[in-house]
């Protein structure tokens, strides 16, 4: 058979979409030409959102120069979004960065200085030795003091996109070598209310079902989601379940009009903050209706009240702060009769009032809830993340699901999306939060520290037992000069912390701070430190992510990363061999291991036996292609292998059970699988008999995060957002993201395609509030808050469609940070920003 | 020699608009719609000498009253296309068995 060049590409694009979608056309063959090709593929997890995405990554002459949607994949079937269509060009950046930077005048480094070339030496030696004035600071400080009684001012902001492997080996740097908390990845920022809980509800972190409840579903809710553009896979394969299943219906719930109303059977546009209402007037309708599983809830569930008025999460001194009257999460027991009696204020009237939402629309979404037999699959992301009462709000949602049963059962339940490649993976499971250990550990547990001190071998006493500093308080104490030496690795977080100009910026440039920052580009945060590492990414390392539906993926290095780049691993590693153990521990803990007296921290936490226990080796995959592994190379051992083994014995030989891994090389020979793996069986659907290997045969349910294999209806009441509209700040503003922009843009942007189809942030508004402004579409508008102003081109038509008192801006754009608008305002419960509600106005520029 | 690029794209339209939404396509240059399904799926190529605007277009097809999403399948993109050079094929069963 002969065709042209020309036919032969486009028969192959043709039969691959077909494949994909499940078509056939006549004539349209799956070919491949004669002639070998020079093209290695190898399957990788995609670099971006939470969804999981398998790409195939084509490989020419140490180059990668094609990525393709993966046709094995089990999460995306052979499609790409746009985002990973261009994938293969993220690493290929203009200004990719190749050597490390450091702010030097006449030859010596200074804080005031400019960025000039240095050598990784150089880099490090500087490196080190802040960090050891800050160490010595630290152990003067904390002579005689126990564990849970030690400070530092060592800090590190790690990330939801480092590999599993990176996380573990900044965990453990911190919490066992540097004896710091102060760790805590960007996921704090997108994650940390749905983790909060998950725990409070369940006892265990992470989704109870998986995406296959995107087929299984009858009723897909979506709240405070806007999946079309934001996980554009699943909702892909949610558009597919409702065009081809009889009866199924789809309901939207945002404070604007978006992409995924186009599909909505109810679309409801809601004022923000009242989701709260909706979800206890659902639970109402529940009750008031008999419309409850009372089997369910008398053998799996306990009910229980939170304490309410608990702030705002901003500065002690902060006006709100003074004003309330609760602090804290603590959860006391209550009656089903009591937690009835808490949600019947909320009525259809009640309910319609606050949030807008017309009787009929709320009525639909109630009946839906309570109709006896309809699988209900509900998932949110930032919407209900992002939010003052974070956790709380999720709880509603579980409540929901909880008072019907609708839960643990293949296209019912509650499902919380993740927004980073490896939030779960990496963040969660690891715990590179300041309060977390790994496998749902925690820090202020002794029994928790002592097991990680048995697997670290680590004397008693290593690891800190005070929570550290999270994300939006680690900007606060840079500020306030208590931390003084600081890492940023894999993230953009003075583009992504709100309220640049009051906390961010000033903690970064403050004298008393030394701020370092790896990254493959010059970003905002780059720019703002006064060393950046440069980074290999992606295919460039070795790695492994974890998804929303818990499945560990990994990936094997396709390419080299360019001049001196290294990975977050490699750094890691490296910078520990600065260290003897003299200068990170005191005498008496080092007394407790004197067979450490010598060594270097990198002997300590890597050269421990166990991380360096595989050997070197030829990785290779199954059909005898060979791949490179720097860190390999560069160590004398697997490290990603030595590291992951290790780890699992968290999952292993603790007494949680439930977060179990298979071995390492499993994952290479898979596209991935979800957690918990028992007898190399991946689990789908957690705590349901027949699906988890935990419930016993009889048992149903069983939610055994919890001592008693109980879950936790938790009631808690509408409580107002932080800031609202007034007279003088008059629009609620609303920040996010859009399609063809990943997170801060620092890769995507960079993607020339990406950035032409959408190049600067707009600020999407409603056509009468810009006419009442004096402006229109096109127009530039500044945006003003009481803590800054930014300014970007109005934009009345397209994806978005606020309604009138209501602005929506992206914040992918460097040129334009929406965040020196918004406010540091966070749950306490979870200490995550509310991204979503602040108050601004907005001028003719 | 010459550029050329492709990209292949799985559009999802509403089921009674499904023909609008193919016609709005076609009308489009570069782009054909080489299958329809009852359920609401067509497959699409693009077919631009401009690589950089591929973004744009495939992106612009979200505006398309009807349309709920677009996902791209296969890209290939070459500045040094000898379009007319004829190629030996083998189906992937042959391959296989070779």
């Amino acid at each position: 058979m002969k065709m042209t060049r020309r036919e032969f590409v486009k028969n192959n694009a043709i039969a691959a979409t077909a494949t994909a979608a499940g078509v056939t056309i006549p004539g349209i063959k799956d070919v491949l030409a004669a002639s070998e090709d020079k093209i290695r593929w190898d399957k990788a997890p995609c670099r971006f959102c939470g969804t999981g995405c398998s790409v195939l990554v084509g490989t020419q002459s140490g180059k990668i120069v094609a990525t393709q949607g993966d046709p094995d994949a089990p999460v995306n079937r052979g499609l790409n979004c746009i985002k990973g269509y261009f994938l293969s060009k993220i690493m290929y950046g203009k200004d990719r960065l190749t050597k490390p930077l450091l702010r030097k005048t006449d030859g010596k480094y200074d804080k005031e200085g400019e960025f000039e070339e240095v050598s990784w030496d150089e880099a490090f030696d500087i490196m080190a030795l802040k960090w050891k004035e800050a160490l010595k600071n630290d152990m003067a400080a904390n002579k005689g003091k126990p564990a849970d009684k030690i400070t530092s001012t060592v800090g590190m902001f790690g990330s939801g996109q480092w590999t599993i492997f990176e996380g573990y080996a900044a965990s453990k740097l911190m919490k066992a070598g540097f004896r710091s908390n102060h760790i805590d990845p960007n996921a704090r920022h997108c994650m940390a209310s749905a983790v909060g809980a998950f725990i409070r509800g369940f006892g265990s972190d992470e989704p109870m079902g998986c995406y296959d409840d995107l087929e299984h579903a009858d009723a897909f809710v979506l709240w405070g989601s806007n999946m079309a553009e934001m996980h554009p896979i699943l909702w892909t394969r949610i558009t597919d379940t409702r065009l081809t299943k009889k009866d199924s219906e789809v309901h939207v719930l945002s404070t604007f009009k978006h992409r995924s109303f186009d599909l909505a059977d109810n679309g409801m546009v809601f004022t923000p903050q009242t989701d709260m209402v909706i979800l206890n007037y659902i639970a109402n309708y529940i009750i008031q209706n008999k419309a409850y599983n009372k089997s369910f809830m008398d053998k799996h569930v306990n009910f229980k009240k939170t304490t309410t008025d608990i702030g705002y999460g901003l500065r002690p001194e902060h006006e709100l702060e003074k004003k309330r009257t609760g602090t804290g999460g603590k959860l006391s027991g209550i009656s089903f009769d009591e937690y009835a009696k808490s949600v019947e204020e909320y009525t259809l009237e009640y309910a319609s009032k606050l949030s807008g939402v017309p009787e009929k629309n709320l009525l639909r979404l109630a009946k839906l809830y309570a109709h006896p037999t309809k699988k209900i699959t509900s998932l949110w992301t930032m919407g209900f993340n992002q939010h003052t009462r974070g956790v709380w709000t999720n709880g509603l949602m579980y409540n929901v699901h909880l008072l019907t049963g609708k839960i643990s059962q293949p296209g019912n339940g509650p499902f919380s999306l993740t927004g980073q490649p490896s939030a779960c993976g990496t963040a969660r499971e690891v715990g590179t939060f300041s309060h977390r250990l790994p496998a749902d550990y925690v820090v202020k547990k002794k029994a928790h520290r002592d097991f990680a001190e048995k697997i670290w071998e680590l004397p008693e006493g290593t690891i800190p037992g005070k929570p550290g500093y999270h994300a939006v308080l680690q900007n606060r104490m840079l500020k306030d000069s208590k931390l003084n030496v600081y890492w940023v690795m894999c993230n953009n977080n003075v583009q992504a912390a709100a309220n640049l100009n009051e906390e961010t910026m000033p903690g970064y440039r403050n004298p008393d701070n030394f701020i370092v920052t790896s990254d493959p580009y010059p970003t905002v945060t780059a720019i703002a430190s006064d060393l950046i590492l440069p980074t290999a990414m992606w295919t460039e390392k070795e790695g492994a992510y974890g998804n929303a539906e818990r499945r560990t993926q990994f990936w094997r290095q396709q390419v080299a990363a360019p001049g001196e780049a290294k990975s977050d691993l490699w750094q890691l590693m490296e910078f520990a061999k600065r260290f003897k153990m003299e200068e990170v521990w005191p005498a008496d803990l080092l007394a407790k291991s004197p067979q450490y007296k010598g060594k270097t921290l990198f002997n300590v936490l890597f050269e421990n036996g166990q991380v360096d226990k595989f050997k070197k080796q030829t990785v290779m995959d199954d059909r005898g292609n060979k791949y490179q592994n720097d860190e390999m190379e560069d160590f004398g051992f697997y490290a990603q292998k030595g590291l992951f083994e290790e780890y699992r014995r968290f999952q292993l030989e603790g007494v949680k059970k439930g977060h179990e891994q298979a071995p390492f090389d499993v994952y290479h020979k898979t596209r991935g699988l979800r957690w918990p793996v028992v007898d190399g069986k991946e689990t789908l659907w957690r705590y349901a008999e027949g699906y988890d290997p935990y419930v016993k045969k009889g048992e149903g349910f069983k939610f055994y995060g919890k001592p008693d294999g109980r879950a936790n209806i938790i009631t808690a009441p509408y409580e107002v957002a932080a800031e609202s509209p007034d007279e003088e700040y008059d629009l609620w503003l609303s920040t996010g993201r859009v399609l063809e922009h990943w997170h801060s843009g620092s890769m995507t942007r960079r993607v020339p395609e990406l950035y032409r189809a959408f190049p600067d942030a707009v600020v999407f508004m409603h056509p009468e509030d810009a006419k009442a402004r004096g402006l229109r579409r096109g127009l530039t508008a500044k945006i003003i808050s009481r803590r800054g102003e930014v300014e970007c081109q109005v934009e009345t038509r397209g994806r978005n469609r606020p309604p009138k008192g209501l602005v929506f801006v992206p914040w992918f754009d460097a040129g334009r940070l929406i965040n020196k608008v918004t406010l540091d305002a966070t749950d306490p419960l979870s200490k995550e920003t509310d991204y979503k509600k602040c108050a601004i106005k907005i001028e003719k520029a | 020699m010459s550029k050329y690029n492709i990209c292949s794209v799985l559009v999802h339209a509403k089921q009674d608009m499904i023909d609008s939404v193919k016609a709005i396509l076609e009308s489009q240059q570069g782009v054909e719609v080489h299958a329809k399904s009852d359920e609401g799926r067509l497959i699409v190529t693009v077919e631009d000498e401009y690589r950089k605007q591929i973004g744009e277009r495939i992106m612009g097809f979200y505006e398309i009253d009807g349309v709920l999403s677009a996902s791209m399948i296969y890209q290939f993109s070459d500045d040094e296309f000898n379009e007319q050079e004829t190629i030996e094929l083998q189906s992937t069963e042959e391959r296989m068995s070779a």
